[in-house]
């Protein structure tokens, strides 16, 4: 339990932050896309002879890879590519898990997670990732700001603009390979969108965003521990669980009419 | 006293990638503290001339210099209006080139960034959230943050889009009082009477079409060959309007 907790809090500290990047980049398919897009590399880890996270990182790093070539020209939106990537590896990995491999419980347990049974290999990666999403939001939180908010500026402001937009999609694919062993691939959103979606609706600034969003998935994730641990339910599923009704209360109490604020016209 | 050349194009072709040129045949030189006024019609090259002046695209033929640091002010409408930045969030980034990744905003920059919100007339709107801005205060922004750049040549992509008549002559004071200090704006717009009150046109049509002041180079022919069957010639052929047709 003690070693769950410890991953929990790191992996929401990298999915407080990076999921902020996620939210306002519009991004969250991808994420989602990004964890299901690791099932060929998991399929062939075992036969192949791999560790299950490295195959998982090949897999996500060249799904972020090609995504980022496919939509470099702006002819093909962000979404679609996604959606046409994320068709083509779930098509892969089902041929070659029913048709070439048979796919082991491992494939088994990084798509659905087990919070309660992680290795100490696993446990250093999600620390090793959330010192890196520390550090890239420290060096890189200005150029991800710009160019969110205004892409066709970015690089007239002297920001690495291309080049920050590629580490995020790495560093998404990294962290998405450290969330896996976790809550696993198909909820990977838990802990890196649901957080920051929530704590977009509380918060009007770029500071307390993030560190709301931290405060979020840490809170939601030890409360979802606890919560399988005592009621003998999956950790992933009880994490996500209490992620949405997080969010839904959110929703609810922005939701309620506010008195208009004066706008000026000039 | 002669002004020094801030820009200088002889024969300038852009392109995207491996594509043919967008624009081509671009020759035109501007000095300090002149305002010119790039017109043409969507598609015409405006924006691929700004984006091969800010080294964006390649330049496959002729020679572009230019002498001064240089500001893109892009249309508001391309700005994110729901991220959670406010009015001096944004006139910051104006400094971030100059902010090592390691350090945060220098109290100096932010005392910048304030004066350039002052200097546009909103002061009293730093902490308000950019998208709760009208459409010629967000514009202002922009052109704050170009001023935090300390940028000597501004581009600015239809400044006078989307606002009313009284944010279009705030904005206008602004730019004259830049050009005035001998900054130089290239100000792209497809409105032709707004094209006439500036020092100098450029005529764009996927190649040059005419460059000099306005009072010479805004004849009918120049118009017609800018424009073909989009521009309607009005009092005699005294204005003219460009029909422009919006791509959603």
């Amino acid at each position: 339990m003690q070693r769950a907790l410890l991953a929990a809090l790191a992996l929401s500290v990298t999915g407080g932050l990076l999921g902020t990047w996620i939210v306002l980049r519009r991004l969250a398919f991808f994420a989602h896309a990004a964890g299901s897009a690791t099932f060929p590399g998991l399929v062939v880890a075992g036969p192949w002879g791999i560790a299950a996270p490295l195959a998982a990182l090949a897999a996500g790093l060249s799904f972020a890879g090609l995504l980022a070539r496919i939509t470099r020209r702006g002819a093909t939106s962000t979404n679609a590519a996604t959606g046409l990537l994320l068709a083509g590896a779930l098509a892969l990995g089902i041929v070659l898990a029913s048709d070439v491999y048979e796919s082991g419980a491992g494939v088994d347990r990084l798509l659905f997670g087990t919070l309660l049974g992680l290795s100490d290999a696993d446990l250093w990666l999600a620390a090793a990732v959330a010192a890196s999403a520390i550090a890239a939001t420290a060096a890189l939180g200005r150029t991800w700001l710009a160019t969110g908010f205004d892409p066709a500026a970015a690089r007239s402001l002297g920001v690495p603009a291309a080049r920050g937009d590629g580490l995020l999609l790495a560093l998404l694919a990294v962290s998405v390979v450290a969330t896996l062993p976790a809550v696993g691939a198909l909820l990977v959103s838990a802990l890196l969108v649901v957080p920051a979606a929530t704590a977009r609706l509380l918060t009007a600034s770029i500071g307390t965003l993030l560190a709301t969003s931290v405060v979020l998935a840490v809170g939601e994730s030890v409360t979802g521990l606890l919560l399988a641990f005592h009621l003998d339910l999956p950790p992933g599923p009880a994490i996500a669980i209490v992620g949405g009704g997080v969010f839904a209360l959110a929703a609810l109490a922005t939701a309620a009419p506010r008195r208009p604020r004066a706008r000026s016209i000039a | 006293m002669i002004a020094a050349t801030r820009i200088e194009t002889r024969g300038l072709a852009a392109s995207y990638g491996t594509s043919p040129p967008a624009l081509s045949g671009v020759t035109f030189a501007v000095q300090a503290g002149q305002a010119v006024a790039v017109l043409g019609p969507n598609g015409g090259g405006k924006t691929t001339l700004f984006r091969a002046l800010l080294g964006e695209i390649s330049v496959v033929a002729g020679t572009l210099t230019i002498g001064a640091a240089t500001a893109y002010v892009p249309q508001t409408e391309r700005s994110r209006l729901d991220f959670p930045v406010s009015a001096l969030d944004v006139a910051l980034m104006g400094a971030y080139a100059r902010t090592s990744w390691y350090r945060r905003v220098t109290s100096a920059d932010r005392a910048t960034a304030r004066a350039a919100l002052a200097r546009v007339g909103l002061s009293e709107q730093a902490r308000t959230r950019f998208g709760e801005l009208s459409g010629g205060q967000r514009q202002r922004v922009l052109i704050a943050r170009a001023l935090v750049q300390d940028a000597e040549v501004l581009l600015l992509d239809e400044p006078f889009g989307g606002v009313d008549q009284s944010s279009e002559q705030a904005i206008m004071g602004i730019l004259d009082d830049l050009r005035d200090e001998g900054r130089v704006l290239l100000i792209a717009t497809h409105d032709v009477e707004q094209a006439r009150r500036w020092d100098r046109v450029l005529c764009l049509r996927g190649e040059q079409i005419a460059y000099g002041p306005p009072a010479e180079t805004l004849t009918n022919a120049v118009l017609q060959d800018t424009y073909g069957a989009e521009i309607v010639m009005l009092d005699c052929g005294h204005r003219a309007v460009a029909i422009q047709h919006h791509h959603h």
